[in-house]
């Protein structure tokens, strides 16, 4: 935790920290997969989590979330302790979308997005003029509606999880988090989820957390990244700051070149390999990885 | 507490936006009160509720004596004064097609909550052993105490609801599983089924035969005193299913799902699962363990309607309609011997349950 930084407020007005962890210990029956982790999401913003495969993001996340109880510390929501808030109220505050949901068979994409007003609804209060209208404006905005009478069974990939967005959306709060949200997107799609995810973010002040893969468009989508590795956080802040070609081969073990992305300007990450690669490139500059098994902490290669 | 997604529209002045049909279903208002009906759902049920209509009358008019239809409906429904059987159709059959009716919708909304509950059609009341527990507990206090309808009643419930507790513990508590609970209930199925099987040989032989008609699910007999305490115990147990059961459409997404949506988990399966098991439960105290009706009807049910609402009452009617059936059939399908009911759906709903195994392998579900 010692080389944890805390990165300076994001481009908005900084609101109050509405979700925040303090000092949790998460763990799958005696397996312990986060220790003394804290962490404050910047309200407003859109955080994306990023590190190698069982670092323990999407663990920090479903804990985020009050699906996962602490062994230990405590995750807090507008300064109360979130496990002892009722799951409904935590569920009008708080919107998660998880990995792998199932879309029941021959759901509608309607139906489906209805479902995310479930929260708001009780046995005499089915489907509220207001469940309509924001039913409505989520599929408006993830550009859904012309697909509401369709069977989720039938979408592509891409519309699929444009369908689930909304249902998440459906939910009316201010907190949303996503638990790799373009897994098994191609990358056309990748980039259209993530795009409406910064329109949400844009659009609403709607706080966004996602866990996602993909750490160069990690880079150019988040205000806010934050990095683990081993159950703790490595780094966090904005991304410009927090991707160093050290950094990567810290926390993923990955010799790679970090330059700036010639479209956004954020940091984008070329991996080296050990294969494929020669030893200077066109201009000279020395390429061939520092360590050749990236399991070492070898020395930096040289940036351009 | 709600955000809009895009800006708000000021009142009246923009365009009007695209309406969506939602698929089949009608919203209904008034006042604070909104419902939000499958349509199919209710086209179904109301075909259905025809035909349990129909068969229950047509069950009352067949027999030994044979009953004109009209008088049957004048009777049943008390228009036009009595008729000459009204002996034969208040006393002795009317009661039975009601237990029967009662009986299926009881067994007809356990296995659809059940079903639901564990996104496996596999996991019926009758596979995972709450309806082997509560024959356990019936034929207990039929050996042991007496046959009078209160204690058997006592002891299904009993029974049924200690299977469930076991169930719990030894299949849910560590993280739900539904391949783990249909496992864990074909073993207590087993073991419930043994501990049946040695009660009756310890049995007096007059007890034992009483259990044994009893176990292979009929209706022989019944009276207003089955029906009775059937009727208040499913005024009692449905509208807490029916109104539990709505969370069931946010569980089958999956827990986390669920979770995210506001449904407590852990709570919301425990009550489900004991009113479940409470409905097999007086559903087999008053009419034994009448086989695959809690199986087959949710099936059944599901293809009438579809997935998209908890289909609780379409699964009931089914149920219902299933059990007035059979018995009809058993009653007067094989000349003079009347077999138990129980016997006329196992004959056709083990067949039905070949064919739905066979198939869950195929497309890779059912586990």
């Amino acid at each position: 935790m010692t080389d944890a930084t805390t990165g300076p407020d994001i481009d908005r007005p900084a609101h109050d920290v509405r979700l925040r962890a303090e000092h949790v210990r998460l763990a799958y029956d005696d397996r312990i997969v986060v220790d003394d982790l804290s962490i404050d999401i910047p309200t407003g913003a859109l955080t994306v989590i990023i590190g190698p495969n069982a670092c323990g993001k999407s663990t920090l996340l479903r804990s985020l979330a009050r699906l996962l109880t602490p062994k230990a510390g405590t995750v807090l929501l507008d300064g109360e302790q979130i496990r002892k808030l009722p799951t409904r109220v935590v569920a009008q505050r708080l919107g998660i979308l998880p990995q792998q949901p199932i879309a029941p068979d021959g759901i509608t994409v309607a139906d489906l997005v209805g479902r995310g007003r479930h929260p708001h609804q009780r046995f005499f209060r089915q489907w509220s003029t207001d469940d309509e209208r924001i039913v409505t404006d989520a599929m408006e905005a993830t550009r859904t509606l012309e697909l509401a009478e369709r069977s989720v069974d039938e979408l592509s990939g891409g519309q699929r999880q444009r369908a689930w967005i909304a249902m998440a959306l459906a939910q009316g709060t201010e907190i949303l988090l996503l638990d790799e949200p373009t897994t098994f997107l191609d990358l056309t799609h990748q980039v259209e989820v993530l795009d409406l995810l910064t329109e949400l973010n844009a659009e609403s002040g709607r706080t966004i957390v996602c866990v996602l893969h993909d750490l160069n468009l990690a880079c150019r989508y988040a205000h806010h990244l934050v990095t683990m590795k081993g159950g703790r956080i490595v780094a966090e802040g904005p991304p410009g700051e927090v991707i160093t070609e050290t950094s990567v081969l810290e926390v993923f073990g990955l010799d790679a070149r970090v330059i700036d992305d010639p479209v956004s300007g954020t940091p984008m990450i070329v991996p080296i390999g050990r294969h494929r690669v020669p030893a200077t490139d066109p201009h000279g500059n020395r390429v061939a990885a520092a360590s050749s098994n990236g399991n070492g902490f070898g020395e930096p290669t040289a940036s351009l | 507490m709600t955000t809009l997604v895009s800006p708000p529209a000021t009142d009246g002045t923009t365009a009007p936006r695209r309406r969506w049909r939602d698929g089949g279903f009608r919203h209904l208002h008034a006042g604070p009160v909104s419902l939000r009906v499958d349509s199919r759902a209710v086209v179904v049920s109301a075909v259905l509720l025809a035909v349990v209509v129909v068969g229950g009358c047509w069950s009352i008019s067949v027999g030994e004596f044979h009953i004109p239809f009209g008088d049957v409906v004048r009777e049943v429904t008390g228009i036009g004064g009595t008729t000459d059987s009204e002996f034969i159709v208040q006393v002795l059959r009317l009661p039975r097609v009601l237990t029967g009716v009662l009986v299926g919708a009881a067994f007809g909304i356990s296995g659809q909550v059940f079903q639901r509950l564990s996104r496996n059609p596999l996991a019926s009341p009758d596979i995972i052993g709450v309806t082997s527990g509560a024959a356990f507990g019936a034929v207990l206090c039929i050996v042991a105490i007496s046959t009078v309808t209160t204690s058997v009643t006592t002891g299904a419930l009993a029974g049924s609801i200690l299977t469930v507790g076991l169930l719990y513990v030894l299949a849910v508590r560590n993280g739900f599983s539904s391949y783990r609970m249909v496992l864990v209930g074909i073993g207590l199925t087993t073991m419930l089924n043994a501990g049946t099987a040695y009660l009756l040989t310890r049995s007096e032989l007059n007890d034992a035969q009483r259990a044994y008609t009893w176990l292979a699910g009929s209706l022989n007999g019944r009276s207003w005193d089955y029906v009775r305490p059937l009727t208040i115990a499913l005024i009692l147990l449905v509208p807490p299913t029916l109104m539990i059961s709505r969370q069931l459409r946010v569980m089958e997404m999956g827990d986390d799902c669920a979770a995210g949506l506001g449904v407590s988990l852990t709570r919301s399966r425990a009550l489900l699962a004991l009113l479940a098991a409470g409905l097999a439960a007086v559903a087999t105290a008053a009419a034994g363990p009448v086989a695959f009706v809690a199986l087959a009807a949710p099936q059944i049910a599901r293809r009438l309607v579809g997935e998209r609402s908890a289909g609780i009452v379409p699964a009931a009617l089914v149920g219902s309609a299933m059990v007035v059936i059979g018995d009809l059939v058993a009653r007067t399908a094989f000349g003079d011997t009347e077999l138990p009911v129980g016997i006329v759906t196992a004959l056709v709903g083990a067949p039905y349950l070949l064919w739905l195994l066979t198939r869950a392998n195929r497309i890779g579900r059912g586990g």
